[in-house]
């Protein structure tokens, strides 16, 4: 019982696709790898990089022309995510949060909001953060509390948001808020409001500090009665949920980019390793159950790879079941890239385990690809609603 | 017909530049094998000193003064006696390859329609042409190629030939420069001194250069301290001129100077292909690195696996010790 | 400004893709070939120098019809237009042929500067500028590491490094200008940059196009290359990998013993 997708054949890269994406690898191999290990090293926000990325058009890739974008489909997005993400995976997610961030204004904005908004977004001079999650709201966003009390032409926004990557960096805050307390599907209680963070009343709570992905800021977000204008509201009151749901649908695919990208920089490391590294008289590269490891490593990537390039096509194309193809993108991208940077560790043996070689930095990057932007485990009763809903 | 072998020599600084010391020897040494003859030019505001010295390499040596190269660039008008020379009977033209030497070149072969042969490191005579060996592609390989003509212009490499005096003093013949130049004069506005090394890089005996291991502006301390207590200058590769420690003017290597010290000492200096192609002709290459798999240990002599900041104080301290 | 950048494909020599073929040229249509570095240092000065008097950037090379994709890379970095030389019957084209080519294909531009890198890294004659600014009657200013025009006095300014300093030259333009990594960091194009390149027109020039007397009537090159070596080996070292005192008098030793110290 088979799905009854038209597009069974292979991905084809456009020749502009390729182009990018060979650029986009170029500067990631000769600007953003040299300073990955300090960026985990420091823990601290890369705002050089932000810059090389907003010199380059990189942050350019998913906005409309019009305003200032390259117009590129998702796919494309992803391919640069890719590439950053084998250099640095901080610098991966730096492309995909602004992405993920602009995605609600891009899907529910007026006209207007767009234009507002979009171009400082497109041309890398703002960052915006995505801010659904809450202490008590993680994967059931039914939890949600923080409120946004209309008055006037204002909203009041009161509450707090937990783990919002970028969230001490951003511009903008798309702030997923209770308007409507009493409606009568939970769904339909949220509103997605944007929260300009020089607006008084919103500070930065606290930084975490993570397993991985150390340069990339996750923050705790207060909102102390900041008053924001009605127009500052993306869609209708009660839309936020659906606003959230869709924007997902492209946002996940990114961070399965940034799941594959990390595993095929691990893959990488240990092969060239495996080839220099002599024990017993030869390489290690020429015993069995190291090419088995790679072997397995490799065709894990591979796979996860075209099916993150498969659905995002389908999802470009418009197809109905695009929550499940971002959603088994996302899952086997990030379980490959858990299992492919513990065995790249095992690979390097004991100097795996120390940060003169990069995979146990991969290792410990790769862990929030099962995490964040819906955990594994969400993304799988996705798959298992879509596919019992088919058969 | 015997050729008719030109030198067209340079001056630095009121002398004879060193480079022309190598291209007059490589041309007298190349008309030697050929049966020809040889002799110089230098064109200058004042040329008697070097003239002189030049006398010392080639049998005859043409003084042209030109008064508007005091404020003018030289190539125009040394291309202008050049013609004047050719004129008179000269078959080959052999330049140093300067910056000036390639305009010269560059204009007179656009003039003539002559071969062109480009940074030899060597040459010989073979029946009708020289044949001239010359490094090209980063010193990838090494090319072999001859005139197909019979008159030609070749520019030799800086430090590849090694000067010798001829033994007997030549004969200088002074002229004055020849009305306007063929191609447009350029005019010098200002000489600017910036501090540079008192010895440069190419007449230095000791080199010693810091690469991307330094660091940093101040941990070119360090490789200063060494050069000193060697009695050497200091020399940067490419990834520390660009880096914005030290200036350009220090940098070896295929897009910097070439040098060919007594001793080539590197710190920190991974040692890629286009560098090497700048130092790999040193008497004696000494390499301190971190990484045992740097590209330099290829051309080092002796390669020290080790920290710079660590090995350079001590072995300038080690070398001062024994000096007393 | 209008300024003409000379670029030069080349064998990327950072990836060794140069590849001999069997009549001892070096096989330019193997790929990739990358811009001449020391042109790219010329583009990117030129691009600075529209972007501060205003003007456009236009690429002239001469190369096989492949030379069509290095241009592209230089158009990506802001150049606006491209003009190719290409014709089989140039290929393999000596010196003194290039020089009245690209003089000739020159001549079909308008222009303030004909900015060109010092030498290339796979020949490094480095006289094709110069011949190029003998045939056009231009003024020469060469390894420049400052380019400061004044276009509405019709003039220009040099830096031309010197061992010790610079010497500030100064010619009216149109001038010819060659300069060396002194000129300024290339940048990386940017994706934009990339896509519109695409698109930016590449005027293709042939033997017939440029005129008489380019080519030798008889077809035969003024130079013959007649093979290639690999470069002279060096004999293996020694590897001292001692603590730093022990390392120093290893090295002192070693300097004693050739009586450098």
């Amino acid at each position: 019982m088979s799905t009854s997708h038209a597009a069974f054949g292979s991905v084809r890269l456009t020749e502009d696709q390729v182009l990018l994406r060979d650029a986009v690898r170029v500067l990631a191999d000769e600007r953003v790898a040299p300073r990955a290990a300090a960026i985990d090293r420091d823990a601290a926000w890369p705002d050089d990089i932000r810059k090389l990325l907003a010199d380059h058009d990189i942050f350019a890739i998913p906005f409309a022309e019009q305003y200032g974008g390259l117009g590129s489909d998702l796919l494309t997005l992803v391919l640069a995510i890719e590439q950053l993400s084998r250099a640095c995976a901080t610098t991966g997610l730096i492309l995909a949060v602004q992405s993920l961030g602009a995605q609600p204004i891009v899907d529910a904005g007026t006209d207007a909001q767009k234009e507002r908004w979009l171009p400082d977004l497109a041309a890398g001079r703002k960052l915006v953060a995505f801010a659904l999650t809450e202490a008590d709201a993680g994967s059931d966003p039914s939890g949600i509390r923080t409120r946004a009390e209309r008055d006037g032409d204002e909203y009041v926004v009161r509450g707090s948001k937990r783990f919002i990557s970028h969230g001490s960096v951003a511009d903008l805050v798309v702030v997923f808020a209770v308007t409507n307390p009493d409606a009568a599907k939970p769904s339909r209680r949220l509103s997605a409001i944007v929260v300009e963070t020089d607006r008084p009343g919103f500070s930065v709570a606290r930084l975490e500090h993570k397993m991985g992905i150390k340069g990339s800021p996750t923050a705790e977000l207060s909102f102390d009665g900041v008053r924001v204008p009605v127009s500052n509201r993306l869609g209708e009151e009660g839309e936020g949920f659906g606003i959230a749901m869709r924007t997902f649908e492209r946002s996940r695919p990114g961070i399965a980019a940034q799941a594959v990208g990390i595993a095929q920089g691990a893959l990488e490391v240990a092969a060239r390793y495996a080839k220099e590294r002599v024990q017993f008289g030869k390489p290690i590269a020429d015993l069995q159950m190291v090419q088995a490891m790679l072997a397995d490593m490799d065709a894990g990537v591979e796979a996860a790879r075209h099916l993150l390039y498969s659905a995002c096509q389908e999802i470009e194309a418009g197809t109905p079941e695009a929550a499940r193809w971002a959603a088994i993108a996302k899952l086997v991208a990030g379980d490959t890239a858990m299992r492919v940077t513990t065995d790249a560790v095992q690979v390097l043996g004991g100097y795996g385990y120390i940060d003169d070689y990069p995979v146990e930095r991969m290792m410990r990057d790769a862990k929030i690809t099962q995490l964040y932007e819906g955990t594994q485990q969400i993304q799988r009763l996705i798959v298992a609603r879509s596919l019992l809903s088919r058969s | 017909m015997p050729p008719v072998i030109l030198v067209v020599a340079e001056v630095a600084a009121g002398h004879l530049a060193r480079l022309s010391t190598e291209a007059a020897t490589f041309a007298r040494d190349l008309a030697a094998e050929a049966g020809g003859s040889v002799l110089g030019v230098i064109v200058d505001s004042d040329p008697g000193v070097a003239a002189g010295e030049l006398a010392a390499y080639l049998p005859r040596v043409v003084a042209v003064t030109a008064p508007s190269i005091a404020t003018e660039l030289p190539a125009p008008h040394i291309l202008t006696e050049v013609r004047r020379l050719v004129d008179e009977g000269v078959t080959h033209v052999v330049l140093g390859a300067s910056v000036d030497g390639r305009d010269v070149a560059g204009a007179l072969v656009a003039f003539t329609g002559w071969g062109y042969l480009a940074n030899a490191d060597s040459a010989a005579w073979s029946g009708e042409a020289p044949v001239m060996t010359s490094n090209v592609l980063a010193g990838k390989a090494v090319v072999h190629s001859t005139l197909a003509t019979a008159k030609g212009v070749l520019t030799v490499r800086p430090m590849s030939v090694t000067a010798a005096e001829a033994g007997a003093v030549g004969v200088v013949e002074a002229r004055s420069a020849s009305g306007e130049p063929a191609i447009p004069a350029v005019v010098v506005l200002d000489r600017v001194t910036e501090g540079g090394a008192a010895v440069s890089l190419e007449e230095a005996r000791v080199v010693v250069t810091g690469g991307r291991g330094v660091g940093s502006i101040e941990g070119f301390a360090v490789v200063e301290d060494l050069a000193d207590a060697l009695g050497g200058v200091v020399g940067a590769s490419r990834a520390a001129v660009d880096a914005g420690w030290i200036p350009y003017a220090r940098q070896v290597g295929q897009t910097g100077r070439i040098v060919k010290p007594a001793l080539y000492l590197s710190l920190g200096v991974s040692g890629a292909m286009q560098h090497r192609v700048g130092m790999q002709n040193s008497e004696t290459i000494v390499a301190v690195n971190k990484d045992p798999d740097a590209p330099m240990a290829e051309v080092a002599d002796l390669f020290v696996i080790g920290d710079l900041f660590e090995v350079a104080p001590a072995l300038a301290a080690e070398i001062r010790s024994r000096r007393s | 400004m209008r300024i003409l950048v000379l670029a030069k494909p080349v064998p990327d020599t950072a990836v060794a893709a140069e590849r001999m073929g069997a009549d001892m040229r070096v096989d330019r249509t193997a790929a990739p070939n990358v811009v001449n570095g020391n042109d790219e240092y010329a583009l990117e000065a030129a691009l600075q120098l529209v972007e501060a008097h205003g003007g456009e950037v236009a690429i002239l090379t001469m190369a096989p019809a492949n030379g069509v994709e290095t241009m592209r890379k230089a158009l990506a970095m802001g150049a606006m237009r491209g003009v190719l030389v290409t014709d089989e019957a140039l290929a393999g084209a000596d010196v003194p042929t290039t020089i009245r080519a690209l003089a000739a294909a020159a001549k079909t531009e308008e222009f303030d500067l004909l900015l060109t890198g010092l030498f290339t890294s796979d020949g490094g004659g480095g006289a094709v500028a110069a011949g190029v600014a003998a045939l056009l009657g231009l003024p020469m200013l060469s390894g420049a590491a400052h380019i400061d025009p004044d276009p509405a006095a019709g003039r220009v300014k040099v830096r031309r490094l010197t061992d010790n300093g610079y010497d500030l030259v100064e010619a009216p333009m149109p001038a010819v200008i060659s300069g060396t990594q002194a000129l300024g960091t290339p940048r990386y194009p940017s994706l934009k940059g990339i896509m519109a390149a695409r698109s930016r027109s590449i005027r293709q020039l042939s033997l017939a196009d440029l005129g008489p007397d380019i080519a030798p009537a008889d077809g035969a090159w003024t130079s013959t290359v007649l093979g290639f070596d690999p470069p002279p080996a060096r004999t293996a070292g020694r590897v001292v990998n001692l603590p730093a005192d022990a390392a120093a008098r290893e090295i002192a030793d070693f300097l004693a013993d050739r009586r450098i110290i």
